[in-house]
């Protein structure tokens, strides 16, 4: 099977587009959503229903977490803080409904899809470091673990001893007897010097996964974050990909 | 004006609007509000109007004062608040509701129904006995539910289907976050975020209320009594 991942589309409906349109290309089976579509940019609905239309797998992020009044904000920044507001404003009771049915995590034979960390995966952890690296390994019951959240692409493999090795995301094929987790990036603002749109496409059958970048119109989307007053460094992050 | 609804077995009997900075209440011919029964004490409570609160007083009663099914002895009321005095139950209203009364006669020979007294009394026992050993809001589980007290100790607590909610909840087509009860200072109140009609409270389909000690809570065929603690 051929499955596409996305995750951390954030509002972003120009490079959710883009995304799906290019992942047509791969002919996938089917495409999963790792969470966080709304938070940051200005389409939050357009996006949801997108992902409705398109993605078998709807996870929970923290931001639908968020936009659902189920976190505080008083971890977020000022901006996110704003955006989520505005989040909450924008979208009206059926999407909030649509969102409150999304689940928190998803195995799948010998997959693992998650916003997170398979680690208390509602508690939103960050898997940045080897030794949250070797928590998250120690939670994850399959041999391959799908994951957004940090927008950074990743590839962690565990190692038999020592600390789990830590990659920039690239092409590369499974080894059948190695467990990893991979982090696809993200549709809606990237954060890795690169501003393209991210997504992985997984060969389940040749354990083939393969990174992609897509370009978007970086700067209708920037404009429509502007038209609604949503904060600056939100709008200027996304032409750096920072 | 607060508005005080005087019933009696569900029918209204009095409807009681005043300027008054106290009101008594209790068998005496003397009291504002006048409760014709051996189970009321001549001079049973008071309520206090001071500003924008009003402050119920239990005057020492025999067979005391209940505010949503809890014995209390001076408490602050809160819109809604439905007051036990014997059979007779009181509704406080922050502001005149316009429904007319319903005019029904009371002839004021009821006996106490010393049953339903011992009852609320024996429910108020243990709820208490619950509250304190959690050392806060409790949720019981009344129907369908996997726990027989869950404690609110977040500041949001998620009920529904999921699996990584905090109250999970039985029934078909619910959604997996079907609710929420956030705290707010000292203040619970429950909102609805899935399908709706999903979530009632005492019977009532509802989207967000403010929750009172005593309230049942529907999600699904899951049935929680919401037990406050007042510390």
């Amino acid at each position: 099977m051929k499955y596409g991942l996305i995750s951390d589309i954030h509002g972003n409906v120009e490079a959710l587009r883009a995304v799906l349109s290019d992942i047509k290309r791969h002919r996938v089976d089917s495409i999963h959503c790792l969470g966080d579509v709304v938070g940051y940019g200005a389409d939050p609905t357009a996006c949801l229903k997108l992902v409705l239309e398109n993605c078998d797998t709807k996870l929970l992020g923290n931001h639908e977490y968020a936009a659902l009044g189920l976190q505080s904000c008083d971890n977020f920044n000022d901006a996110a803080k704003t955006s989520t507001e505005w989040t909450q404003q924008t979208l009206d009771d059926d999407w909030i409904a649509v969102m409150s049915d999304f689940a928190v995590d998803r195995p799948m034979d010998d997959m693992y899809l998650v916003h997170a960390s398979p680690f208390e995966p509602s508690e939103w952890h960050y898997i940045l470091s080897a030794t949250d690296a070797i928590n998250a390994f120690e939670h994850l019951k399959q041999r391959i673990g799908f994951f957004g959240h940090s927008h950074i692409p990743t590839i962690l493999r565990e190692k038999p001893e020592g600390l789990p090795s830590i990659q920039t995301g690239h092409d590369f094929t499974a080894d059948p007897e190695g467990r990893y987790l991979v982090n696809v990036g993200s549709v809606g603002q990237p954060r890795d010097n690169d501003p393209r749109a991210s997504y992985v496409v997984f060969d389940s059958e040749e354990l083939d996964i393969e990174f992609h970048r897509v370009e978007y119109d970086i700067e209708a989307a920037q404009h429509k974050m502007s038209e609604a007053n949503l904060p600056s460094t939100l709008i200027s992050r996304l032409s750096a990909g920072i | 004006m607060p508005e005080i609804t005087v019933k009696y077995e569900d029918k209204v009997i009095e409807r009681i609007v005043t300027e008054k900075k106290r009101i008594s209440i209790g068998r005496g011919n003397d009291n504002d509000i006048v409760l014709e029964n051996r189970g009321v004490s001549r001079r049973h409570a008071m309520i206090e109007f001071n500003d924008n609160a009003a402050v119920l007083i239990d005057n020492e009663s025999l067979n005391g004062t209940f505010v949503n099914s809890r014995k209390v002895s001076e408490e602050v009321l809160r819109d809604q608040d439905v007051i036990t005095i014997g059979k007779y139950a009181l509704v406080y209203n922050t502001e005149t509701t316009h429904e007319g009364a319903d005019g029904a006669n009371f002839d004021g020979t009821m006996v106490l129904n010393t049953k339903q007294q011992k009852k609320m009394l024996e429910n108020d026992k243990i709820e208490r006995q619950i509250v304190e050993k959690y050392g806060g809001s409790v949720l019981l589980g009344m129907e369908n539910a996997d726990f027989a007290e869950h404690r609110l100790d977040r500041d949001v607590s998620t009920i529904g289907k999921a699996k990584f909610v905090h109250v999970r909840a039985k029934g078909f087509w619910l959604s997996g976050i079907q609710a929420k009860i956030v705290i707010e200072g000292q203040v619970f109140s429950i909102y609805n975020l899935g399908k709706q009609g999903k979530l009632k409270v005492n019977g009532e389909p509802t989207t967000q209320c403010v929750l009172k000690n005593g309230d049942l809570i529907s999600v699904g065929k899951s049935t929680f009594k919401f037990v406050e603690s007042k510390s």
